[in-house]
């Protein structure tokens, strides 16, 4: 029996198409599940261009300005992170980070003790297919080195009175204190003797990060 | 005698047909769902979200209590969810889906010749009562809606889409209770 | 994965308020040109004479559907960033036969009392108030119901998780029961109007 597609209504080719469509769609995966898909180039060139990476100092100067639009995540043990962190910071040791449900459209800020862990993590959230993920450059080690405990140079010229003004008015916001003289061999302070910041997503501009209001998506 | 009399040229003949041409027919439904379709996967697309009506429905009565009656309206726990700071109806995505819905018909209506002041009604019933069956149907709808977290737009088409499966039982049961009703309001179009 | 552009940043909240407008224009647009501004076109559904109802919804829904399983599985669309309802299965289940009940009465469901409204019909218009009314009467009874309308939560589900199915198994399923509908709506239609 001869067959021509020509010959079928309108309403039968929308059923074939459809029929097709179904059919071809039975192997599909939408919701990719825990694969991981990693694109060696376009990594090794956004490693190159430092394009995630954070300084502390600005870190320190979004926290001041009051930026919720990315979540800041302490890598650290449950203990390092209950001893000190970073203003806002969420804790999520890396362990749990696959498992920790990140949306994908979220831009994560990560850090760590140095910057091993964050970079690590960073791999991971990329394979998964993340767009926006940073890290946190030289972790808290740098957070306590240039924010905290700035070391402030002689101050020889207006610039430098100005920059070292900055340093010393962040530092204190922190609750660290900066220290004066270049090239002083003066032994840092522990850590433990920063003050702890309020538990974060309560109160106050720069400590806490409420998360954005959940809009109606329902009908 | 006035030779000038230009000859006026007469518009051709229009073939009665469209002189008292009615309302266009509806168009194929399965085309017109290829396009509801697909206005439903842009509203995904773009948006992240489905379509929806009640909840439009629910925002502004919210936002119209309050404006009328404050404090029996922030007093409702079913309004909070609206009510809360920073809310607004111009500002609820619903809102203007619905208004553009209300557009759209109008436009469609409007190339069709269907737009006509009336009430869809059956001979041998009295406006009054049709209209009293409309509100008592709305009424109806806004409460089974409520409960399902949405209506034939935001959970029948939007989940079934989705495969949500709380979506499919709603729109199962959606048939089911207006299939079971069916004849006993039959008399409304007689 | 570029899409939802809104929760990729593409535009800002603002904007998402313009592209709802013209979302819905389209929504209204597709409705009215089926003829779901007409109480009795849609209620015609019910007396089995004419099955529009049924093959827009489903096909809509088909359309929607295979669009929405290419874009993710081609890693266009970020599924994940859908919104999915939450199912409460039981209150979802009552609350389908009383809008079931609503729109046989009423001859609208909410979306098309708004375009029947938009084309001039007063009986829609007169919904759209009864949704109203209905929507306060709902929230002075809200307290009674409330923990009924919680109860059998679920969460997100859809039908693959639930039933533990291929995503796309399930996809080439509805459209196999949609195309059967459809040739049993047009079979039933017939035997109906010949009646």
């Amino acid at each position: 029996m001869s067959f021509s597609f020509s010959r079928l209504s309108t309403n039968q080719r929308l059923a074939a198409l459809a029929f097709v469509l179904g059919l071809a769609a039975i192997p599909a995966t939408p919701t990719r599940g825990g694969a991981v898909r990693i694109a060696p180039e376009e990594l090794a060139i956004a490693i190159e261009r430092k394009a995630d990476h954070v300084s502390a100092p600005d870190l320190a100067d979004w926290i001041i300005q009051g930026r919720v639009d990315f979540r800041l995540l302490d890598l650290r043990a449950e203990a390092a992170y209950a001893t000190y962190r970073i203003p806002g910071a969420e804790n999520l040791p890396i362990a749990s980070l696959p498992a920790a449900g990140l949306a994908l459209n979220e831009k994560i800020l990560l850090y760590g003790e140095d910057g091993v862990h964050a970079a690590q993590a960073w791999f991971l959230l990329k394979a998964r297919g993340h767009r926006a993920v940073y890290m946190l450059d030289g972790g808290l080690e740098a957070w306590k080195n240039l924010v905290l405990y700035p070391r402030l140079a002689d101050a020889a010229t207006p610039e430098a009175r100005q920059r070292n003004e900055r340093l010393r008015s962040v530092s204190l916001h922190f609750g660290g204190t900066p220290t004066a003289g270049a090239g002083e061999g003066g032994s840092e302070p522990a850590v433990s003797a920063a003050p702890l910041p309020p538990v974060p997503a309560v109160k106050g501009s720069a400590a806490a990060r409420p998360a954005p209001k959940k809009k109606k998506e329902g009908c | 005698m006035n030779s000038h009399a230009s000859t006026v040229d007469l518009p051709a003949a229009v073939p009665a047909q469209r002189i008292h041409a009615g309302p266009a027919p509806y168009s194929n439904p399965y085309l017109a769902g290829i396009g509801l379709g697909l206005v439903l996967l842009a509203a995904f697309v773009f948006v992240g979200r489905g379509l929806g009506a009640s909840g439009a429905a629910s925002a502004v009565v919210a936002f119209g209590l309050n404006a009328v009656a404050p404090e029996h309206a922030q007093s409702r726990e079913w309004f909070a969810g609206y009510l809360g700071g920073g809310f607004h109806p111009l500002k609820e995505w619903l809102v203007f889906e619905v208004l553009g819905l209300f557009t759209g018909a109008w436009i469609s209506g409007l190339l069709a010749r269907r737009v006509l002041v009336s009430v869809e009604k059956g001979p041998r019933v009295s406006k009054g009562v049709r209209l009293a069956m409309a509100f008592l149907g709305g009424a109806l709808m806004a409460i089974g809606a409520a409960l399902g977290r949405g209506c034939t737009s935001g959970q029948a088409l939007t989940g079934g889409s989705l495969l949500n499966l709380g979506s499919w039982a709603f729109m199962l049961m959606v048939f089911a209770g207006a299939y079971g009703l069916a004849s006993f309001v039959r008399w409304q179009w007689r | 994965m570029m899409a939802p552009f809104l929760k990729y940043g593409l535009f800002n909240e603002e904007v998402s308020l313009v592209v709802a407008f013209v979302i819905g224009i389209g929504f209204g647009f597709a409705l009215e040109r089926a003829g779901f501004g007409s109480a009795r076109k849609l209620v015609s559904q019910f007396y089995l004479d004419d099955m529009a109802v049924f093959k827009v919804m489903f096909t809509a829904i088909v359309t929607a559907m295979l669009g929405v399983t290419y874009l993710s599985w081609i890693g266009v669309l970020d599924l994940s960033l859908v919104y999915l309802t939450p199912t409460y299965l039981v209150p979802q289940l009552v609350g389908g036969v009383v809008l079931g009940a609503g729109f046989v009465v009423g001859g609208y469901c909410p979306g098309t009392s708004i375009a029947a409204a938009a084309t001039g019909r007063i009986d829609g218009l007169v919904a759209v108030a009864g949704v109203g009314f209905g929507t306060l009467v709902f929230a002075e009874a809200y307290p009674l119901v409330k923990s009924f309308m919680n109860s059998t939560a679920m969460g997100p589900q859809t039908i693959p998780q639930y039933f533990n199915l291929p995503y796309g198994l399930v996809v080439f399923g509805v459209v196999l029961m949609a195309i059967g509908g459809f040739v049993g709506a047009g079979w039933v239609e017939r035997r109906v109007r010949a009646k």
